[in-house]
């Protein structure tokens, strides 16, 4: 075993340790709430001016769909992920989280719509939503580098 | 209820726990697959009931990797506590004495009781929860209602602030649930509807299945202590 495959382990073994000893400090405070909205462009160099939101929820939902949910919920649970990755952005940004939110943006992008219709570059921003007195306020926190992803859809 | 029979209830209801999340990424890219169908197929092992301390250390390695492979909890809580149940069993097949696997099984259930006490107290600590304005913010602003229509309890304060003193005082008030049994049971089925209502309103489907899989484990404490006197 390498020295990487060392440090990968000993990496694991660290993110084990909140699980052993947990916080369990569920809904302490309530942060500010990333939304991920994104654009695609023509070419690299082309301004965003058009901004779409990344799975924004649905208007209603019905009793039916909550009760499947509790057996089959993959789509909002990915979603859930993706908050994790958005506040690990702002927190301690790596790699990881901005390649999993641009690969699933990607990903969802080639599943809805047609390939021939989208443009080859894509960004992605978050903006995250606070309360200020009895004021919501939005700030656009992190802008990802323009992406060619056509070719890197996973 | 003896310790075995807790441990092998609580083998079940991880198994069927753990297939719940995984089948969730059946679909997902080949990179998730590869972590996930092994688990399925562990699972339903653990299930079974074969070989389970080989099948609890290989359901740990895969935890590793899938940690590694998310750089952290999936999905946060549920999958800390999916962490937790996963250890707690694999020790309790390795240790060599019954003594050491009592006090293991007993760490899971103490986890699971400061995971609602500690859950009420930072919300009773502060003001914005005793006022009813942080469930307020939940709905209003948060990324967990599960439906724009669901959102508009923002605007029912008076409701929202019934429902965050009911959250805050069950969940302070169930570590004295473990007096007796008939209470205990009581408080776990509260326990488990509030999972539900939390699956319902902020899609949070995997808490459910997995805090009822650590249920076995409080019932066994509560039988060990007073069983003792």
């Amino acid at each position: 075993m390498g020295i990487t495959s060392v440090g990968k382990v000993i990496h694991s073994f660290k993110l084990l340790l909140p699980a052993l000893i947990p916080s369990w400090r569920f809904f302490d405070v309530i942060a500010p709430s990333p939304r991920i909205e994104f654009t695609l462009l023509e070419t690299e160099d082309e301004a965003p001016v058009n901004w779409t939101e990344f799975r924004p929820r649905p208007q209603r939902l019905s009793v039916i769909q909550m009760f499947k949910r509790i057996l089959w919920n993959p789509h909002w649970n990915e979603s859930l992920f993706l908050v994790s990755c958005a506040e690990r952005l702002m927190a301690h940004p790596t790699e990881h989280s901005r390649a999993e939110i641009q690969n699933r943006i990607s990903r969802d992008l080639k599943r809805n719509e047609d390939m021939d219709l989208i443009q080859p570059y894509l960004q992605f921003r978050l903006v995250f939503l606070d309360r200020q007195g009895t004021e919501i306020k939005k700030r656009v926190m992190y802008m990802s580098p323009i992406h060619q992803h056509i070719e890197n859809i996973v | 209820m003896t310790l075995e029979f807790a441990i092998c209830l609580t083998e079940i209801l991880t198994g069927f726990a753990f297939i719940q999340q995984s089948m969730e990424h059946i679909f997902a890219p080949k990179n998730e697959q590869i972590l996930f169908i092994p688990r399925i197929i562990l699972c339903v092992f653990l299930i079974l009931g074969f070989e389970t301390e080989w099948v609890s250390l290989a359901l740990m390695a895969l935890a590793l990797l899938m940690l590694y492979r998310f750089q952290g909890p999936y999905n946060g809580g549920s999958d800390r506590m999916s962490l937790l149940l996963l250890s707690c069993l694999c020790l309790v097949h390795f240790l060599p004495e019954q003594s050491w696997r009592e006090l293991v099984f007993g760490y899971l259930a103490l986890q699971l009781v400061m995971s609602y006490f500690i859950s009420g107290w930072v919300k009773i600590i502060n003001p914005e929860w005793r006022n009813g304005l942080a469930l307020n913010d939940v709905f209003r602003y948060s990324s967990y209602p599960v439906s724009e229509h669901l959102r508009g309890l923002w605007n029912w304060p008076k409701l929202l602030l019934v429902m965050s003193w009911a959250v805050i005082l069950f969940e302070l008030i169930f570590p004295l649930t473990l007096i007796s049994q008939p209470t205990l049971i009581l408080g776990l089925v509260i326990a488990a509807t509030f999972h539900l209502a939390n699956a319902f309103l902020f899609g949070l489907n995997r808490f459910f299945w997995i805090w009822l899989a650590a249920y076995p484990s409080i019932i066994w404490l509560q039988f060990r202590i007073f069983d003792a006197f």
